[in-house]
């Protein structure tokens, strides 16, 4: 698993790639909490390499969303595989999340 | 030996039958033959005593007739006594039968003449001769001819006498008493009757060559018999008399002279004749006919003796034959008691065979993992084909096998074969191992030059890897989607060349992948017109989703109904293993780091049991969930211990199986998550059990005993909760 962060014009980019599953979800949090502190601007994460999601996964997103929240910020999930889409639709994210394809 | 016995007695007893039978018939056929040739023999005799007897009456009445009729010329004459010689003239020659005759007057009748007799007869040369019988030397007043007619006053018949100084021969006279006409004897009138005749007539009688008659006369006194110099010399009674057992015979003679006709035995010196015996009339005398019983019997003695020989001959080839027969008894007997005991050897020789291969299916009942079956129809009482297969470190090791030829020398390869596979695989798990070491082996040992066509395949039963090794045989035939001969090295059969190196291949089985095996008494099945059954028909044969049982069966119809009535010309072997995982195991420590060999599992499973593979994501998401869950639930932080995962296709629902040896932890028992909360209500955890039970069909908890078991069932043609990963 590997999260790539890019800035640019005011929009951090977080590029997800390969599996995030438990054990990756525990890996890459501290990277996510990092961006966490920047939720107050606009955060895309770019899941076009992201290939499975779970739970943890889904928790490390979740977090993300209510820190902008709380922040005024935004977060824009960007290109979600099918597989990804139907993990969101059975958990409600569709509806937390702004999806851009 | 009791049995010899027995057949011996029996034959023995058979001969003894046979002989009485014979001998039985033989004594009623010679009792009847007896009694008819006694009959005939009477039947002769008689016939013959009558018709002598009247021919003698003949010439007798001829000689009363000519007396009687001349007797009233004699009267006539009486007073003319010259002319008496006349009458007695007139009477031979008007009678030749008579030899002589006289008018003999009573003494003193003619005072003239006190003695008168004048005689006429004829001499040898037919000329008559006229004597006179007045003579003092013959004093014819005394002779019987003479008194007897006076005594009685009638005509009657003399003893026979030779007639000396008269007819000089021997003669019997018929005299009557010629009466004047006071009615007083005058006279007796005489005509002689030569015996000659008699003697021709009765002495020709011969009914058998060796009979004889004898004529007697009132007196006994022996008038015709074939010893000539006892006639008229001896009375019977004098001749038995002299005889050495003649006491005997005194009965006959009185029987003889008794005026009856019969016939009676006679026993002379050892020789039994039967006498037949009947008097001639007015003459008192007694003709018989006296038959050796040789004569009657002879024939019948000798058809006896030539019966006899017969029956001999008959009972010598009855015991022959018996003798024969009872050798070719013995020999079928001893024949047949080697072929029941060579069938009852091949028998058990199948048994111990059949003993040796597997034989009862299910084979492993236990497990469902496994659906196998198997045959061996052997062309003779034994044959040369094995199968055999067994379950080691949970790896299937199996082979099918056909030695060359039939019958007993195959069987016993086919024996040896088969414990060297299971010497050789009892610790080897490569099946080209196994066949190399056999190989070297059988060839080490092989002096009789027969080969054995094998293939060896060791099946991991629990990932499905196939290893396999084949030496010569036919490539079995693997059914996957669809049918195909399992590729393999030709290779050469076992017990040709030793050291040689078999190579091994490898395949994999999927979930409901099939292998069958064979012999080429399958494919090389001929029908009466001797096509073969062929590897396409054998192919259409094994289409369709069957058990094992099934397939071999069907397999089994379709040959058996091709072939029809021919012979089964090869052994016929088939062996069917359906592989059906019934899923995985995977035992993962509390580690969050192991759910990548989670992922895998379920991958593995998926493609196992040939899932679509859509399914892979969603069932990896649901699992990690549950997993990850009781790793941080059931166990508290810091204690070690395991999750164990088992997967299982039934029923047409996949089922896993999460099982930990934790505290007690109901997953299920955590409340649903509101995914339509916003934001900022939306809790952090919960969404493991909620993403669970979205993918799975049933989700149950159970606390056995000190373990949690968590059931997640995903029911197989169902489209919740899938997810595509791609």
């Amino acid at each position: 698993m590997e999260v790539k962060i890019s800035r640019e014009n005011n929009v951090v980019t977080a590029s997800l790639t390969g599996r995030l599953d438990t054990p990756a979800s525990q890996e890459v949090a501290p990277q996510m909490n990092e961006l966490a502190e920047e939720a107050g601007g606009t955060i895309v994460l770019d899941c076009k390499e992201l290939s499975y999601i779970s739970s943890s996964g889904l928790r490390l997103f979740l977090m993300l969303r209510k820190a902008a929240a709380e922040k005024g910020g935004k977060v824009i999930v960007r290109s979600i595989s099918g597989e990804i889409r139907s993990v969101f639709l059975m958990t409600g994210f569709l509806n937390l999340f702004e999806i851009e394809a | 030996m009791n049995r010899k016995i027995l057949t011996s007695i029996k034959a023995l007893s058979l001969v003894v039958v046979a002989a009485v039978a014979l001998e039985a018939t033989a004594l009623v056929q010679y009792y009847y033959s007896q009694k008819g040739m006694r009959e005939e023999a009477s039947m002769r005799a008689e016939s013959q005593l009558e018709s002598t007897r009247n021919r003698i009456m003949d010439v007798i009445d001829q000689v009363e007739a000519a007396v009687r009729n001349s007797v009233w010329v004699a009267q006539w004459c009486l007073d003319y006594p010259d002319s008496l010689q006349r009458v007695c003239q007139r009477m031979v020659e008007d009678n030749p039968v008579v030899a002589g005759s006289t008018v003999a007057m009573v003494p003193g009748y003619l005072p003239s003449k006190p003695l008168f007799s004048p005689y006429v007869c004829r001499s040898e040369e037919g000329v008559l001769k006229f004597l006179s019988l007045a003579t003092p030397e013959y004093d014819y007043p005394s002779q019987e001819w003479f008194t007897k007619p006076v005594e009685l006053g009638e005509g009657c018949w003399s003893e026979p006498y030779v007639d000396e100084g008269g007819g000089e021969m021997l003669m019997t006279t018929f005299s009557m008493p010629v009466r004047d006409r006071s009615g007083a004897v005058a006279a007796v009138l005489t005509a002689d009757l030569s015996l000659d005749w008699l003697t021709e007539l009765v002495g020709g009688v011969k009914v058998y060559p060796q009979a004889f008659s004898m004529l007697l006369s009132r007196s006994g006194r022996i008038m015709v018999c074939p010893v000539e110099t006892l006639v008229m010399r001896k009375t019977a009674s004098e001749v038995i008399a002299g005889m050495d057992d003649g006491e005997a015979l005194t009965g006959l003679t009185r029987a003889l002279l008794s005026g009856e006709s019969g016939n009676i035995p006679m026993q002379y010196q050892g020789v039994t004749s039967y006498v037949y015996f009947a008097p001639v009339e007015r003459t008192g005398w007694s003709m018989s006919i006296v038959i050796p019983e040789n004569e009657i019997y002879g024939g019948l003695k000798r058809m006896g003796t030539v019966v006899l020989l017969l029956q001999l001959i008959g009972l010598a080839m009855i015991v022959l034959m018996l003798r024969s027969f009872i050798r070719s008894q013995k020999r079928y007997r001893a024949l047949d008691q080697r072929r029941e005991r060579i069938e009852g050897e091949l028998h058990i020789a199948n048994s111990i065979q059949m003993s040796m291969v597997p034989l009862v299916f299910p084979p492993f009942p236990e497990r469902h993992d496994l659906d196998m079956a198997a045959t061996i129809v052997p062309a003779k009482e034994v044959g040369g084909d094995l199968y055999d297969f067994f379950i080691r470190d949970e790896k299937l090791f199996f082979c099918v096998g056909d030695v060359s030829g039939k019958g007993v020398p195959a069987s016993l390869v086919m024996a040896v074969t088969r414990t060297s596979f299971r010497n050789m695989s009892a610790h080897e798990e490569s099946p080209g191992r196994i066949v190399t070491a056999m190989n070297n082996s059988l060839s080490a040992m092989n002096e009789s030059s027969m080969f054995v066509t094998f293939f060896c395949g060791v099946l991991d039963l629990a990932g499905g890897e196939f290893r396999y090794c084949n030496a010569g045989h036919n490539p079995p035939m693997m059914l996957t989607d669809a049918i195909r001969a399992l590729p393999v090295e030709p290779n050469l059969p076992l017990g040709i060349l030793q050291g040689m190196d078999y190579k091994e291949q490898q395949a994999v089985l999927r979930y409901d992948d099939a292998l069958f095996l064979y012999t080429d008494g399958l494919t090389e099945a001929e029908n009466a017109v001797h096509e073969q059954f062929g590897e396409a028909r054998m192919e259409a044969a094994l289409h369709g989703r069957k058990s094992a049982h099934d397939h071999l069966e069907n397999v089994k119809q379709q040959v058996a109904a091709f072939v029809g009535d021919a012979p089964q010309s090869d052994d016929l072997t088939l062996l069917f293993i359906h592989y059906l995982p019934v899923g995985g195991h995977l035992t993962l420590h509390n580690d969050i780091g192991e759910i990548p060999r989670l992922s895998a599992f379920v991958e593995e499973t998926v493609q196992a049991f040939k899932l679509d593979d859509t399914l892979t994501c969603s069932l990896n998401l649901a699992l990690e969930e549950a997993v990850v869950n009781v790793m941080q639930y059931a166990y508290p932080q810091g204690t070690v211990g395991t999750v164990s995962i088992d997967a299982a296709l039934r029923d047409g629902a996949l089922a896993f199986t999460v099982t930990d040896s934790g505290r007690p932890f109901d997953p299920t028992a955590s409340k649903e998550v509101d995914i339509s909360a916003g934001v900022e209500e939306r809790p952090i955890g919960g969404l493991g059990i909620h993403l669970v039970r979205q993918i799975m069909d049933d989700v149950r908890y159970e606390r056995v005993g000190k373990k949690n078991v968590l059931t997640l069932v995903k029911r197989l043609g169902t489209t919740k909760g899938r997810t595509n990963c791609k």
